[in-house]
């Protein structure tokens, strides 16, 4: 089902002072996706997300879910979210401490007065879908963090709904399971129609598991796209900087070839593709993502963007080195991979893949 | 930040509705004890006059009672917190044996009244016929007795025994939680036990030992079962004496002459109630939580452990034992004498026949049990609505609800009765046990929030919220998830209810009338008649009905946290 958000505001009162969750938020989401918010935190994010399911009311604007409109404060609409027919994974888990794992995933069916052998079928299967088979009647209290997400899941997908919600729900689990878990969410909600609203503040996590991602700034959304779209086009800063490590370097554009802009920055004229650039002579910021960074151990500059520099500092961070390089003034990041021979004072080369060359608008 | 919100009709009516609720059963009585102290009478409301004032604030007596009352609350302070000191100090840092002797001093004494503790004092210590007073003339052929119960010093060591369990409940969490390097780091300095005790330990918990001191101050202030007692026989009047002499003795009651004392005692207990708030909000600066989850070395006592543990195995013994001990055998003997063979051989069933003929003791038992457990049961309906809109709604409408539900706590009783009287002789309620019901759940609501509302707390928002995003409307949540979330809660409230209406005293010795006569108003008026026989019988009674009443919420307590893990339906 496709959701459609229209102007939505929403504003807190706290202590005297006035806080804007939304500003103006206008969204679709197309059904049968994984979409995701992602933003640092007080974002408004999830402020969005319990506006959609209706734990929130903004303060104008319209929220439409498929056909039915779910608020609207100009035609005074409110569905309470007992009435809206979605489900929600909460970052906590929220699973009800004094009922076994079978009553907290039939909940919604007993609440829908389903007749009991249809309940008992449908949390059967559920269960067997999370990999849960056999723990019915485990209290909620005895499970792992790992197993009370699943039944959390279990929950949400048991009434077979068309819309699913998650709240940071691998939030609070180890790094090691955050992974697997995220995998495995992935390949469940592929397996289904359903559209699914992610929110996080871990790009992996957006990167790796959406369709498509919206990312979102002081309530506002600032971007939306394929998460490659995210990463490698964004002309914003905000964005660039908050989905990856990146370095910005200023300069001005000088000339525009066939193949993209040419730009004189501080460390040399430097080539970038693909880009629709402003007019010559404006000033720009051009990022470079460090795995666009190629260290080479050469004395001389060969080829086009290809600039002399050295070795800053070294840190060794498992998969890769991280090395800072300094080209004059500038200092890069670059990520090195753990075999190349290199030590603090040398001398490289390193070139910039015009590809990987992003203007920053300003 | 983010508030619940409160669209739904239900859900934004109720927190007017309580706060209407509310605010009834706190401020009338408090207004109509303003009204009232500028009237000329309950007959004649309405009227202003100074007259009450002056004719009670010149009373040259006056003096005297206020310097009374002072030298009581502060004396009773003293000694429930330096008792207190001393046994948080053994339980916490000493290698005492039998530490489990300390949980039961913490919480059994709370279970005997204090009318009845009170008076199985008067049994042993009275000048005329006191037990103890017996024996020792006996054993030295003295004249007189060397006891007085019935004088401030007595009537300070009988209310500082029964606020123990309260100054221990302060006292005890803050000495087990502060940091022991600090004093750790003393010793290393070279300093001995003594020492670091006199200058590290105390001075870190004088937060603790200041809020403790404020809060038994506050109770004796509302205290009227000692000052009934002990005081009355002896002529030592206090506040709340001198209120209730006003209006229970003498040819007429001047209920406006009442209401004109009684706002000082609520001024008073208004002063301390803030200092107490002051106190409890800065302590969080002093005392330092250490997250480090080790025990302290515990200090080897040596040759103090066996004089130490008879000290507390008597304080036990007396707080305990000897109550129900000295009530029970004065139950059976025919009149007050030390116990022998002879007193052994005349004890009869005489005054328990006697009460169990007693139409008016019977029916006071009859009345106090009502009150327990109706009273009880609405106390708790309402509390539960006012706990959930005080955590669970937090708009500013719910914060008015919240500071007003707390503002009975400690009002003096027999003051929150005067005023409540000022209003229902206007209403038909006036002497029913109607009144009663209102006068108790007014005064004792703050003690059915506190277990709610910390029940509340440990409820996450997302239980619920999930449950409405489920299809659980909001009848729906509170049935499946939030009540039985809630059942040690509400039994824990139920029970502090019920057994503190069942021994009801202070609101009841104004509103209780003919016909609507509890427990403890018949026990006081059994002893200012001497009859100690018939008095023991009935508050033998009285401790076994709060007694069954607890118990058996406490087995359906724990019934239904059985079966609410059971599947429902299945």
């Amino acid at each position: 089902m496709e959701i459609q958000i229209k102007d939505l505001n929403k504003n807190y009162f706290s202590e005297g002072k006035t806080i804007t969750a939304l500003s103006n938020v206008n969204l679709t989401i197309p059904p049968n996706k994984i979409f995701t918010l992602l933003g640092p935190s007080g974002c408004g994010k999830t402020t969005l997300l319990r506006c959609i399911v209706g734990l929130e009311m903004p303060d104008s604007g319209e929220i439409r879910i498929g056909e039915e409109i779910v608020w609207s404060k100009d035609r005074e609409i409110f569905i309470p979210p007992e009435r809206r027919g979605l489900s929600m994974v909460f970052q906590t888990y929220a699973i009800w401490p004094h009922m076994d794992v079978f009553d907290n995933v039939a909940f919604p069916l007993q609440v829908r007065n389903e007749p009991k052998e249809e309940i008992r079928k449908k949390v059967e299967k559920t269960l067997r879908f999370v990999q849960l088979e056999g723990f019915e009647n485990r209290p909620a209290t005895k499970l792992s963090g790992g197993q009370q997400q699943r039944v959390a899941l279990a929950r949400a997908l048991a009434p077979e709904p068309k819309v699913i919600l998650f709240d940071e729900p691998l939030s609070n689990l180890d790094a090691k399971l955050r992974e697997e878990t995220r995998k495995e969410l992935r390949s469940f909600l592929s397996k289904l129609k359903i559209t699914a609203v992610y929110v996080t503040h871990d790009r992996i996590e957006a990167l790796s598991l959406s369709d498509t991602i919206a990312v979102m700034k002081d309530g506002r959304i600032m971007e939306i796209g394929t998460p490659k779209e995210i990463y490698f086009d964004s002309e914003q800063q905000f964005v660039v900087d908050f989905v990856g490590r990146t370095n910005l370097i200023e300069g001005t554009i000088v000339s525009i070839e066939n193949d993209g802009p040419r730009i004189k920055t501080p460390i040399g004229e430097m080539a970038c593709q693909k880009q629709m650039a402003p007019p010559i002579g404006s000033p720009v910021m051009v990022s470079v993502r460090p795995e666009f960074i190629t260290v080479k151990i050469e004395k001389e500059e060969k080829g086009r963007n290809t600039f002399r520099g050295k070795v800053e500092s070294l840190v060794f961070i498992g998969e890769a080195y991280e090395g800072e390089m300094r080209v004059g003034e500038t200092r890069l990041i670059t990520k090195i991979a753990p075999t190349f021979n290199l030590k603090e004072g040398d001398e490289v080369a390193l070139q910039i893949d015009p590809k990987g060359c992003t203007l920053i608008r300003q | 930040m983010s508030r619940s919100l409160s669209i739904y009709g239900t859900r934004r009516a109720l927190t007017p509705i309580l706060i209407v609720m509310v605010g009834f059963l706190t401020i009338c009585p408090v207004a109509m004890l303003l009204l009232g102290s500028f009237s000329e009478g309950l007959g004649a409301f309405g009227t202003f006059t100074l007259e009450k004032y002056i004719k009670s604030y010149t009373d040259p007596e006056l003096i005297d009672i206020i310097v009374n009352t002072l030298v009581f609350i502060v004396g009773s302070a003293l000694v429930a917190t330096s008792l207190a000191l001393f046994l948080a100090y053994l339980n916490t840092r000493s290698n005492i044996p039998f530490k489990f002797l300390f949980q039961i001093i913490s919480i059994v004494p709370m279970m005997i009244p204090h009318i009845l503790f009170a008076v199985s004092w008067a049994l042993l210590l009275n000048p005329s016929n006191g037990l103890i007073n017996l024996l020792l003339k006996q054993m030295f052929n003295l004249e007189h007795s060397p006891f007085n119960i019935y004088s401030l010093p007595g009537m300070i060591l009988v209310e500082g025994l029964l606020d123990l369990p309260v100054a221990y409940l302060i006292i005890a969490p803050a000495m087990a939680s502060f940091d022991i390097s600090l004093e750790e780091s003393s010793k290393v300095c070279g300093s001995s036990n003594l020492r670091t005790l006199r200058k590290i330990t105390l001075p870190i918990l004088r937060p603790a030992i200041l809020a403790s001191i404020t809060l038994v101050a506050i109770r004796s202030l509302e205290s009227f079962a000692v000052p009934s007692a002990l005081g009355m026989p002896g002529r030592v009047y206090l506040l709340s004496t001198h209120i209730y002499r006003i209006i229970a003795t003498g040819f007429s009651a001047d209920y406006g002459k009442a209401a004109a004392v009684g706002m000082s005692a609520l001024a008073a207990s208004i002063t301390l109630i803030v200092l107490y708030r002051h106190l409890t909000s800065e302590r969080e600066k002093y005392v330092t939580i250490s997250s480090r989850g080790y025990r302290p070395a515990l200090i080897d006592l040596h040759g103090w452990k066996v004089p130490l543990f008879i000290i507390v195995a008597l304080l036990c013994f007396t707080l305990i034992v000897l109550p129900v001990l000295v009530l029970l055998y004065t139950s059976f003997v025919p009149y007050s004498m030390v116990p022998s063979f002879k007193a052994f051989g005349m004890m009869s069933l005489k005054h328990w026949l006697s009460i169990l003929k007693d139409p008016v003791s019977l029916l006071s038992l009859k009345n106090s049990l009502f009150l327990g457990i109706v009273g009880a049961t609405l106390g708790v309906i309402l509390t539960f609505f006012v706990s959930y809109t005080i955590v669970k709604v937090r708009t500013p409408a719910s914060g008015i609800l919240e500071s007003l539900s707390f503002l009975s706590f400690s009002f003096p009783g027999i003051v929150i009765g005067v005023g409540f009287m000022w209003f229902f002789v206007r209403t038909p309620l006036y002497a029913t046990l109607g009144s009663l019901l209102i006068g108790y759940i007014a005064t004792y609501l703050p003690y059915g929030i506190r277990p709610l509302t910390s029940a509340f707390v440990q409820i996450h928002r997302d239980l619920e919220e999930s449950s409405r995003v489920c299809g659980g409307g909001m009848f729906y949540t509170l049935r499946r998830i939030v009540v039985p979330l809630l059942i040690p809660g509400i039994v824990s409230a139920w029970i502090l209810m019920a057994s503190m209406f069942v021994r009801e005293l202070s609101v009841s010795v104004v509103l209780s009338r003919p016909g609507n006569e509890v427990l403890a108003v018949q026990i006081l008026r059994f002893a200012e008649d001497g009859l100690w026989g018939k008095l023991s019988a009935l508050g033998i009674l009285m401790i076994l009905a709060s007694t069954t009443l607890v118990v058996l919420a406490s087995i359906v307590g724990t019934r239904l946290t059985k079966l609410r893990g059971e599947r429902e339906g299945v």
